[in-house]
C-alpha cells in the first residue's frame, strides 16, 4: 500500500493538498537532532547533546551507529511518535562524491560510501544511514537533501594556479539552496530563473554564485579560500603560508587547525563568540573593530567576485546564517556591495526545515528524487 | 626643456635612456651574460661594473652630464612607502647598502646608480613608485592568520604611470577619480586606486589570479597538505608558486602567443586554462570594485598580456558592467620613470622624502 502511494505521488500536483508526515534526522558532531514535520510545519524538534565522553569510545563515525539510533528511538518514544504514521524519513546528507543539487533517495551505493567513509568522516554520514534503517522498517522511502558535496561548478572555476590542486565545490549547500529558493520566490521568480549571490555566514563562510538554479562557483569554506570567518582562516597569502609550513614551528595537524577551527576571528581575538565581539565592537575597542571590519571587508570582496562570475546580472544578494543576525556586521557588508543588487537577510539557518522541504518536494511530485550512483 | 637621464637595472641588462621632456632621445640596453654576472656573490656587488658601463655609454653618446636636469633610477623593494616620486636620500643609500630592504633585487641598485651620476652632474636623483608602494588601509592588511599579514607589493611603476595616463585621457585629475588598474605580465597585479592612493592589491606573489608564471591564490588546506607531503622541498614549493606556477605549470609555456596558437588549433586544455586565468582576473577585479564601494570611473588593463585580444575579450565580458574598460597594452618603464621625474621638475608634484 505504501509503495502505491509513493508511485501516485509522482503525478505532479495531485497531492498538494495532502498532509505528509516527515521524520528528519540530523546527526552533528556534538548533537543529534530529530524533528517531525507535517508538510512544512514542525510538530516537534528535539536536540540531544552528546558529551565528548559519550562519543570518545567510538574511533570511527560508523561505530556511533547504534548509539545514535538509541538516542533517536528514545526521543521518538518521549514524543509518542509512531513511526508507522510516517510518509518518509530524511537524513542530513553526508560526504559523498560530488553530485548535483537535489533530493536523493538513499540507496545501496550511498550506504556503502557513507558506511566506509569513502569520501571522508563526518557525523552527517550517519544521517543517510539511519534514515534508511527507519525507512526500511516502515516500508517508506529515505532521502538526503543537498549535502555539502553538491557540485555544480563550471569547468573554468575548477582550475587553480597549480595543476595538482583542483578548486572543489564544498559548501553549506543545504542552507544556501533553501534560502535561495525562498529569496527567488519572494522576487516572484523560480529559483531556476534567478541569479543570486548567497552568503552563508556561520563558523565558516561560503559565498555562492547561483546562476539559474546552479551554484556555478563558490569559495570552499572548508579547504580555505574566500573570506576568513569566526573559526577559519579563509584564503591567506600563499607564499607566506608555505614559509610557515616549512618553518618547523607546527606539525601538519597544528597548522591545519590554524586554518580551520582556530583560524580567523578566534586567532586574532581569542574568541569565536560573535555576540561578544559585536558588543565589544560597539564599545569601540580598536582591535576588535579592525578584525570585525576586516571580516566584513573580505566577505564583501567575495560578493564582488561572485558578481563578475554572474557577469553583473544579479537579482539579489542574500545573507544568511547565524552571523546575519548581527545588524552591524550586515551593515558593514551592505555599504560595500549594495550597488551590485538589493540585499535580503535571512538570519539563522533552518536545517531541519530545509531537509523536510527537500523531501516534501519529492513527495508532492514537484521534483524527482535523484539517484546516487 | 628638461633633460632627464633614466637608469633601469634589470637582472641581465641595464637600460639607459635620455629624455627631453616627455620624449625619448635615445634608449640603450647594456646586456650582461651569465658568465659576467656569475662572479658576484651579492647583487649589490655589481654596482661598480654597472656604473662604469653606464658612464661608458654616456661618453659614447657624448652626453655632458652637466646638461642634465635630473637622473632617475628604478626603485626596488625598499621599506613600505607611499606612492610617488622620491628624492634619493642619505637614509635610502644607507638602507640599500646595509641590506635594510624587503628583498635582495637588482632594482635596489637603480637608486644608487642614479645617485652617483647625479652627484657628478650636481642635479637631483629620483626614484619613482617602487614595488614596495604601500597605501593599504588597515582592513586590507588582515588575513585569517595573525602572523601572515597581507602585504602591499605591486607593479607600482607601470600601474601608477597608467593611472596618470588614463586620468589625463579622461580629462580628470587622478586625485578626483577611482580606478581599478590591472597589470598583466608574468605576474598579475590588480589594484583599486582611490583618488590616487593604492588602497589594496592582490600581491602577485601571494594571491589573486594565477598568471603566466605564478600560482596566485590556492585552496590553503590543499596547499598545506602538499607542503607536508614530503614530495617537495621548500625551494621547490616556492618555485611552484612563483616562477613555475600558473600557465607554465598547466601548459608548459608562459608564452601567450604560443597558447593562443594552440587554442586556434583546437587545443581544448589550452583554452580552458587560458579562460580560467581570465576568469580569475575578472573575479579579482570584482573584489576590488567592492573595495571602492562600486564607485569606479574606469578599469585599466595594462602590461604585455593586455595585447592578447582573446584574454581581454574574456575579461571584458565579465567586468564591463562595473565601469568602462580601457586597454593600455604594454609597459614602458623608462617612460614611466622619466614622467615621474618630469612631474616633479615641472612642479606638478612635490618630490617625497624617503
Amino acid at each position: 500500500m505504501r509503495m502505491t502511494k509513493i508511485r501516485m505521488c509522482q503525478t505532479k500536483g495531485v497531492f498538494l493538498t495532502k498532509t505528509f508526515r516527515i521524520l528528519v534526522i540530523n546527526p552533528g558532531s556534538t548533537s543529534t537532532k530529530v524533528a517531525l514535520f507535517e508538510n512544512i510545519k514542525e510538530l516537534f524538534m528535539s536536540s540531544i547533546m552528546h558529551s565528548e565522553k559519550e562519543l570518545q569510545p567510538f574511533s570511527k563515525i560508523a561505530d556511533q551507529h547504534e548509539f545514535r539510533v538509541n538516542v533517536i528511538e528514545k526521543s521518538l518514544g518521549e514524543n509518542s511518535m509512531d513511526i508507522q504514521t510516517l510518509d518518509c524519513v530524511v537524513g542530513r546528507g553526508g560526504l559523498l562524491h560530488p553530485i548535483p543539487s537535489g533530493t536523493y533517495e538513499v540507496n545501496e551505493k550511498m550506504l556503502q560510501d557513507l558506511g566506509k567513509a569513502e569520501w571522508g568522516e563526518h557525523a552527517s554520514n550517519l544521517g543517510g544511514i539511519i534514515a534508511y534503517d527507519i525507512g526500511q522498517e516502515v516500508g517508506i522511502p529515505a532521502f538526503i537533501v543537498d549535502p555539502v558535496v553538491v557540485d555544480e561548478m563550471r569547468p573554468e572555476a575548477r582550475i587553480s594556479g597549480i595543476p595538482d590542486i583542483e578548486r572543489r565545490s564544498i559548501f553549506h549547500a543545504l542552507n544556501q539552496k533553501a534560502v535561495a529558493r525562498i529569496a527567488a520566490q519572494e522576487l516572484g521568480l523560480k529559483y531556476e530563473e534567478a541569479n543570486l549571490i548567497v552568503v552563508h555566514m556561520g563558523g565558516g563562510i561560503s559565498v555562492g554564485a547561483h546562476e539559474k538554479g546552479k551554484v556555478i562557483d563558490v569559495n570552499n569554506a572548508l579547504n580555505g579560500d574566500g573570506p576568513f570567518s569566526p573559526e577559519r582562516a579563509g584564503g591567506v597569502p600563499v607564499g607566506q603560508l608555505v614559509e610557515l609550513c616549512f618553518s618547523g614551528k607546527y606539525t601538519e595537524d597544528e597548522l591545519k587547525k590554524r586554518l580551520v577551527g582556530k583560524g580567523g576571528v578566534v586567532a586574532y581575538l581569542g574568541t569565536n563568540d560573535m555576540r561578544r565581539v559585536e558588543k565589544e565592537f560597539l564599545s569601540g575597542d580598536e582591535k576588535i573593530k579592525l578584525i570585525y571590519s576586516a571580516m566584513a571587508y573580505q566577505v564583501a570582496k567575495e560578493i564582488g567576485v561572485c558578481a563578475t562570475v554572474l557577469k553583473g546580472k544579479v537579482h539579489r544578494i542574500v545573507l544568511t546564517g547565524g552571523l546575519a543576525y548581527d545588524n552591524h556586521f550586515v551593515g558593514l557588508i551592505r555599504e560595500r556591495v549594495e550597488w551590485i543588487a538589493g540585499i535580503s537577510v535571512y538570519p539563522g539557518e533552518e536545517e531541519m526545515k530545509s531537509l523536510a522541504m527537500g523531501a516534501l518536494r519529492v513527495l508532492r511530485g514537484e521534483e524527482k528524487a535523484k539517484i546516487y550512483s | 626643456m628638461y633633460r632627464i637621464l633614466v637608469i633601469n637595472p634589470g637582472s641581465t641588462s641595464t637600460k639607459v635612456a635620455l629624455y627631453k621632456g616627455d620624449k625619448s632621445v635615445w634608449n640603450e640596453t647594456l646586456a650582461y651574460s651569465n658568465e659576467q654576472l656569475a662572479g658576484f656573490e651579492k647583487i649589490i656587488d655589481q654596482l661598480e661594473m654597472r656604473r662604469l658601463d653606464v658612464e661608458k655609454t654616456l661618453h659614447k653618446k657624448k652626453l655632458d652630464v652637466k646638461s642634465l636636469s635630473a637622473v632617475v633610477g628604478r626603485g626596488g623593494p625598499f621599506k613600505p612607502l607611499e606612492s610617488g616620486t622620491y628624492k634619493v636620500s642619505e637614509d635610502l643609500l644607507r638602507d640599500i647598502r646595509s641590506g635594510n630592504v624587503q628583498a635582495e633585487h637588482i632594482s635596489n641598485i637603480g637608486a644608487l646608480l642614479a645617485h652617483e651620476i647625479a652627484e657628478q652632474a650636481g642635479v637631483p636623483a629620483f626614484f619613482v613608485d617602487p614595488v614596495s608602494v604601500d597605501e593599504f588601509e588597515p582592513v586590507a592588511r588582515i588575513s585569517g592568520i595573525p602572523e601572515l599579514e597581507r602585504k602591499s607589493l605591486l607593479h607600482a611603476l607601470n600601474i601608477k604611470a597608467t593611472a596618470h595616463r588614463a586620468a589625463k585621457d579622461l580629462g580628470r585629475s587622478l586625485s578626483d577619480i577611482n580606478l581599478i588598474v590591472v597589470h598583466l605580465g608574468g605576474g598579475i597585479s590588480i589594484c583599486p586606486i582611490r583618488k590616487g592612493r593604492v588602497i589594496d592589491a592582490n600581491n602577485a606573489n601571494e594571491g589573486g589570479p594565477f598568471s603566466p608564471e605564478r600560482s596566485g591564490s590556492l585552496p590553503v588546506s590543499s596547499l598545506a597538505k602538499l607542503c607536508y607531503s614530503g614530495t617537495f622541498s621548500y625551494a621547490e614549493m616556492k618555485k611552484r608558486l612563483v616562477g613555475n606556477g600558473g600557465l607554465i605549470a598547466h601548459l608548459g609555456t608562459n608564452d601567450s602567443i604560443e597558447i593562443e596558437r594552440r587554442i586556434e588549433a583546437g587545443d581544448k586544455q589550452a583554452r580552458l586554462v587560458y579562460e580560467a586565468m581570465a576568469y580569475q582576473i575578472a573575479k579579482e577585479i570584482g573584489a576590488m570594485a567592492t573595495v571602492l564601494k562600486g564607485e569606479v570611473d574606469a578599469i585599466l588593463l595594462t602590461g604585455g598580456l593586455a595585447k592578447s585580444d582573446v584574454l581581454i575579450h574574456w575579461i571584458k565580458e565579465r567586468v564591463a558592467f562595473l565601469a568602462p574598460v580601457v586597454v593600455y597594452a604594454g609597459e614602458n618603464e623608462m617612460e614611466a620613470l622619466a614622467l615621474g621625474a618630469l612631474r616633479v621638475l615641472k612642479g606638478e608634484e612635490e618630490a617625497k622624502t624617503y
